[in-house]
């Protein structure tokens, strides 16, 4: 395992920011953590790249423990905060170069620096000072400082917030290029497209685990509604649970035949059943 | 010290970025000097501005220096790129060297630029020696004021929570550092709180260079203590800065 929480506590005075979480993340995985705002995602992460000290419970990352091993570990991980933590006053590039020498020594720096300039499509504003950008933009720079160093496990804190469609689908395709290439992936969001997209999600609330599953699986927990309009006008709307077994069930029992006009399911969407996890455990 | 000096680099590569912000920082007490010079020439004769203007120049340095460290630092803090820097490797240490070295750059210039307008407004007439020990002292203050931004920067959540130390740091120090009177008239007590000042340490070299026929052995307690005040505080506030919530 990459990621090993257990039974981890943080409180800041009484209020209980993370109540107990316990975690694994298998190697070579995008694991996404879901929740509402004020859940506890960003102190987790937090906590995993040791910017956090528990108040009790433990955590592993890369078998090292975050505090006490910090600087082993730093050297191996990425870590892009949500908010773009960036120097205004500097180039696109001079902030890359920046974070990249705080572990890199290399001569190949900065062909490094100019491959990931290009990758996140900075290159035509890359010596522009980054107090010019967009959020979008800024988020972009931000990522590359994460990923400048080519790090075995990464942090991202909603990374793909207040990006733009079509960096959005880059940024996961890249995502999944890491993942198959051994890295790990923790990332945080609160779109729940992006949740479809990780391997596995953990859905968090009031700092407490809602549930952990692969995001196939959630989406079984839903419901789905079959449509069926008859030749002679008549309408029939049934409600099944999503799931394969019984889905195939309800279908067998409505015994579809040709006078059957149109049939058509409709599975209720991650969000939805999300929301709706969420809001059955409160 | 590899690392502090990428990160002084940095820290120097945004101030050329602000070309308004770095013009004000030599600019402001360069102005502020000329204004002390026109006091001082409205004062009744015999007014010993001499006693006072470098002192006054000295003070100016560690009041900015001191104001523009500690709000950097803090802005770090708040825009999150302090966090993130630790995350990314950079260690306590080197942040605090980096600050250094960068405000140390600005603080040289600043210290140049006012040693030569007081000399020259003033018409002072002091030996290479002296200027180059009222430059010595100017700078040391300026190293110490840098450290006192980063550990004053601990208590503070934002920007603003930096002004509040101004009238409880810098204020009592005009007074009991004996900048502006001999410190031997004050009260014993405010005599001792006096002492806790680095600026009293700097004003008291600065006064004794100033005196003709002065031997250098008598500056040598001063600088030590300047330069005690120095290491300690570069201790303390790698202890204080805080890398962990």
């Amino acid at each position: 395992m990459v990621v090993e929480v257990e039974n981890l506590v943080k409180n800041y005075g009484k209020f209980k920011a993370l109540r107990g979480i316990s975690l694994n993340v298998p190697e070579g995985k995008i694991y996404g953590l879901i929740g509402p705002n004020g859940a506890g995602k960003s102190t987790l992460i937090k906590a995993l790249v040791g910017s956090v000290k528990p108040t009790s419970g433990t955590v592993k990352v890369l078998g090292l423990h975050p505090l006490e091993s910090k600087w082993k570990l730093r050297e191996q991980l990425g870590y892009m905060p949500q908010s773009p933590a960036l120097y205004d006053d500097l180039s696109a590039k001079d902030n890359i170069k920046f974070f990249a020498r705080a572990k890199e020594k290399s001569s190949t720096l900065n062909q490094r620096v100019d491959e990931i300039i290009k990758f996140t499509e900075l290159t035509e504003r890359a010596n522009d000072p980054v107090g010019d950008f967009s959020g979008g933009m800024k988020k972009r720079v931000s990522l590359a400082c994460a990923l400048i160093h080519d790090p075995q496990v990464i942090f991202l804190d909603e990374p793909t917030a207040a990006i733009d469609p079509h960096l959005k689908l880059r940024s996961w395709e890249l995502f999944r290029e890491l993942t198959n290439r051994g890295k790990t992936i923790f990332v945080s969001t609160h779109l729940m497209d992006e949740a479809l997209l990780c391997d596995q999600i953990t859905i968090l609330r009031e700092g407490e685990i809602i549930t952990t599953d692969s995001p196939k699986a959630i989406l079984e927990k839903g419901n789905s509604t079959i449509k069926i309009s008859m030749n002679d006008g008549s309408q029939k709307e049934v409600s099944c649970p999503s799931a394969p077994a019984a889905l195939a069930a309800t279908i067998a029992a409505l015994h579809v035949d040709a006078s059957v006009a149109t049939f058509e399911i409709m599975q209720d969407d991650l969000e939805k059943i999300i929301l709706s996890i969420i809001n059955t455990k409160k | 010290m590899n690392k502090a000096l990428i990160i002084g680099g940095r820290v120097l590569k945004q101030l050329s970025k602000d070309p308004r912000f770095f013009g004000l920082s030599i600019f402001a007490p360069l102005i502020i000097i000329y204004f002390f010079k026109l006091f001082a020439d409205s004062m009744p004769m015999g007014f010993p501005s001499e006693r006072y203007a470098i002192p006054i120049s000295a003070f100016i340095v560690h009041f900015l220096s001191f104001i523009l460290c500690g709000v950097a630092i803090v802005q770090e803090r708040t825009r999150g790129t302090l966090d993130r820097i630790l995350i990314a490797g950079y260690r306590k240490s080197q942040i605090i060297g980096g600050y250094v070295l960068g405000y140390l750059i600005l603080a040289t210039i600043q210290a140049t630029a006012v040693l030569a307008e007081t000399i020259w407004l003033f018409d002072l007439h002091y030996s290479t020696q002296t200027v180059v020990y009222l430059f010595l002292v100017i700078w040391l203050l300026a190293i110490v004021s840098v450290m006192l931004g980063i550990f004053i920067s601990t208590f503070a959540k934002h920007e603003g929570h930096v002004f509040p130390f101004i009238p409880l740091i810098i204020l009592p120090s005009v007074f009991l550092s004996g900048m502006i009177l001999d410190p031997t008239l004050l009260p014993t007590w405010a005599q001792y709180v006096g002492k806790a000042f680095p600026l009293y340490y700097a004003n008291h070299i600065a006064q004794i260079v100033i005196t003709p026929n002065y031997c250098p052995c008598t500056l040598r307690p001063d600088f030590i203590i300047l330069c005690c005040y120095a290491v300690g505080l570069l201790f303390v506030a790698s202890f204080t800065l805080k890398d962990t919530e």
